[in-house]
């Protein structure tokens, strides 16, 4: 059985201010896999991220979606950015930040209508989220501001998912409402990539899973390569102990 | 009125509305500051230009100095690219040098034209409908008014047409990249338009008015809505106030009309910061003053429903049980009662049904958190808005 390969990265290298903080990655994760990023802080995890989507602009290698650059495939992929990344007292309401999901389709210059509306009530809803439609997204909870995120991401409609940490100051329920979306996804046949950083919910949670701290320590099934060893070998210090704690 | 004055006031209206545009999404950017950077280092700009032009009028000095305006953005970002210095230092670093250059190119080489720093920084409005526009010798109005006017035309159209982009990329830019909607080039767009305005109205109103109008009108926007469109919408609104109120404190002052434009916006700024409905300072202290009652009317309710007993529930034991001193029992009381929350018989204080009913769904809310429920008290009481 050989399956599709979604995402493919060869020999990527990304440098700020001419300091790699990726080095030489090579990564290929197969389509319809649920995968969990996972690293120390300062990984590199949101900057291989970030590289894939062309946000950044690596000082070498390649990146390709389904075969071809991502330039080309923009329409098959959605991105939750880690949620610090934006100014939440932006004057804006939750229905409003869900529409931009919709942006990628419409292009330059047009406009959302009602289509891209209907779409974004959907999604808002999917996500338990309807209720806060009008609010100021700075009088949003963390976790329900990382629920207008997954919003944003639904709306997209896409087939490759790309989430920074959707977990980050969630309580348990929303944990759980988010997973079971992720999985759901999934089960559509879609690849989600999300960086993660409990380490004990891997296993229950992903099928799939990365290492990376600045190299890939390696990347494959959880129940495969998921052992103290590679958690060792990215975090530096025994994980033995604490995991079983 | 004479014409002048209409066509002042109307000079200084557009040029209002021309910096608010680009103003409230610097604004929004977090790169106020930049504005001023911008105003001070197209200096070099118009001199080079003027040099090379040998014509104060000539279109081409705006395009020279909207260039060095973009230069000040590029250089600012490249020292504060190499990580040595945050933006603000950068610019600081930046405008002084640039404007020096071109104070200094004025002084060694055009001691004998109209190019004095005074006019660059302070302008005169009062002076702009005497420099006429002439086409075939006839007078089309004040060059000034022509000039504004084709930049606001060109900044309200890139603003319709690329609003969408506008807003994306300046609340979340790794989207706004991951989409295909560069955001070097908004940037770019942005700045260029910041700048081109910036020269064409400086030579009316002056560089320090063009920073204030850049600024104050979408600060005192953002103290007022949560809508990007409302917050323009005021924003352009309260630039004019400022422009025609400006206009005639100066008149009634005998006083420089810049500088009494300028003095508007920070009255209009210091009221809408002190009386904003909620984000303003008295809106906060008074809200912060209700939610302690209603922290102590919940504390109150609480003992009431975990308390049968009759001498727990009298009125003068009352004050021992909770710890009242800090706000008056009877602006709680009150509240209590005037919420229908509780009734007092023969001293004895009682909840009601729906004093009862109040009390579990806010113990539920504070210990679940689960706001979905809790919507409809959020109108009735500040402590659950957050
Ligand atoms: N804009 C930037 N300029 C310079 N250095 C940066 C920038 N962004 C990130 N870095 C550096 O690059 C490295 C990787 O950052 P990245 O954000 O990718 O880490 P991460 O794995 O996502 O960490 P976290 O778990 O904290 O989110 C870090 O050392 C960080 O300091
Ligand atoms: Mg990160």
């Amino acid at each position: 059985m050989s399956k599709k390969i979604a995402v493919k990265v060869d020999d990527l290298t990304v440098a700020y201010n001419y300091k790699p903080v990726l080095w030489d990655i090579d990564l290929e994760i197969p389509e319809g896999v649920l995968m969990a990023i996972v690293g120390p802080n300062g990984a590199g995890k949101s900057t291989l991220i970030k590289s894939i989507l062309g946000i950044l602009k690596p000082i070498a290698g390649s990146v390709a979606i389904y075969g071809k650059p991502y330039e080309k495939q923009r329409r098959l992929v959605a991105y939750v950015p880690q949620k610090g990344s934006v100014d939440w007292d932006f004057p804006t309401t939750a229905l409003d930040v869900v529409m931009m999901g919709t942006y990628g389709s419409l292009g330059w210059i047009k406009r959302p209508r009602q289509k891209e509306k209907k779409a974004a009530l959907e999604a808002l809803e999917k996500v338990g989220m309807l209720a806060f439609k009008g609010r100021q997204i700075s009088q949003l909870s963390g976790g329900q501001q990382q629920r207008i995120f997954l919003a944003r991401a639904l709306v997209q409609n896409a087939s490759i998912y790309f989430m920074d940490e959707p977990f980050q100051g969630v309580d348990a329920t929303t944990e759980i409402a988010i997973i079971n979306i992720l999985k759901e996804l999934r089960k559509a046949g879609k690849t989600v990539i999300v960086v993660h950083h409990d380490l004990q919910t891997v296993p229950e949670y992903f099928d799939w899973v990365t290492f990376l701290n600045v190299k890939k320590i390696a990347t494959g099934p959880v129940k495969d390569i998921f052992n103290d060893d590679n958690l060792t070998k990215t975090y530096g210090i025994n994980y033995k102990v604490s995991i079983q704690e | 009125m004479n014409s002048a004055q209409i066509e002042i006031q109307l000079i200084a209206s557009l040029v209002a509305i021309a910096c608010t545009i680009p103003g409230t999404f610097l604004v929004l950017r977090k790169m106020a500051m930049i504005s001023d950077a911008i105003s001070h280092s197209i200096l070099p700009g118009i001199v080079i230009g003027f040099f090379i032009t040998h014509n104060l009028n000539s279109p081409l000095l705006i395009l020279f100095a909207a260039f060095t305006g973009i230069i000040t953005v590029i250089l600012v970002e490249y020292i504060q690219k190499t990580g040595l210095v945050k933006e603000d230092t950068a610019i600081g670093l930046v405008f002084p040098a640039l404007f020096s250059i071109g104070v200094i190119l004025i002084a060694k080489n055009a001691n004998d034209v109209h190019l004095d720093v005074d006019a660059v920084l302070l302008g005169e409005l009062a002076f702009a409908p005497f420099d006429r526009l002439l086409i075939s010798g006839v007078d089309v109005g004040p060059k000034a008014l022509w000039i504004i006017g084709v930049i606001l035309l060109i900044t309200i159209t890139l603003l319709i047409a690329f609003f969408k982009e506008l807003k994306v990329s300046t609340f979340d830019a790794g989207l706004a990249a991951s989409l295909g909607f560069s955001p070097a080039i908004i940037h770019y767009g942005l700045m260029s338009v910041a700048s081109v305005t910036t020269v064409g109205a400086f030579d009316a109103v002056g560089a320090i008015l063009v920073v204030a109008l850049m600024i104050a009108p979408a600060a005192i926007a953002y103290l007022l809505t949560t809508d990007l469109k409302r917050m323009l919408a005021l924003a352009i609104s309260f630039g004019v106030l400022s422009a025609i109120s400006g206009y005639w404190f100066a008149h009634w002052l005998d006083a420089s009309i810049a500088g009494s434009i300028t003095t508007m916006l920070g009255l209009i700024f210091l009221l809408v910061y002190l009386f904003a409905p909620s984000k303003g300072i008295i809106a906060v202290m008074y809200r912060e003053k209700q939610q302690r009652t209603e922290v102590s009317l919940l504390t109150f309710l609480l003992h009431l429903k975990n308390h049968n007993e009759f001498e727990e529930r009298h009125v003068n034991h009352l004050r021992e049980h909770i710890n009242w001193q800090k706000v008056r029992a009877k602006t709680v009381l009150e509240l209590a009662t005037k919420n229908n929350m509780i009734i007092v018989e023969n001293n004895i204080v009682s909840l009601t049904k729906k004093g009862d009913k109040f009390t579990s769904k806010a113990i539920d809310y504070i210990i679940t958190n689960e706001d979905a429920q809790i919507e409809d008290m959020k109108d009735d009481f500040f402590l659950f808005r957050g």
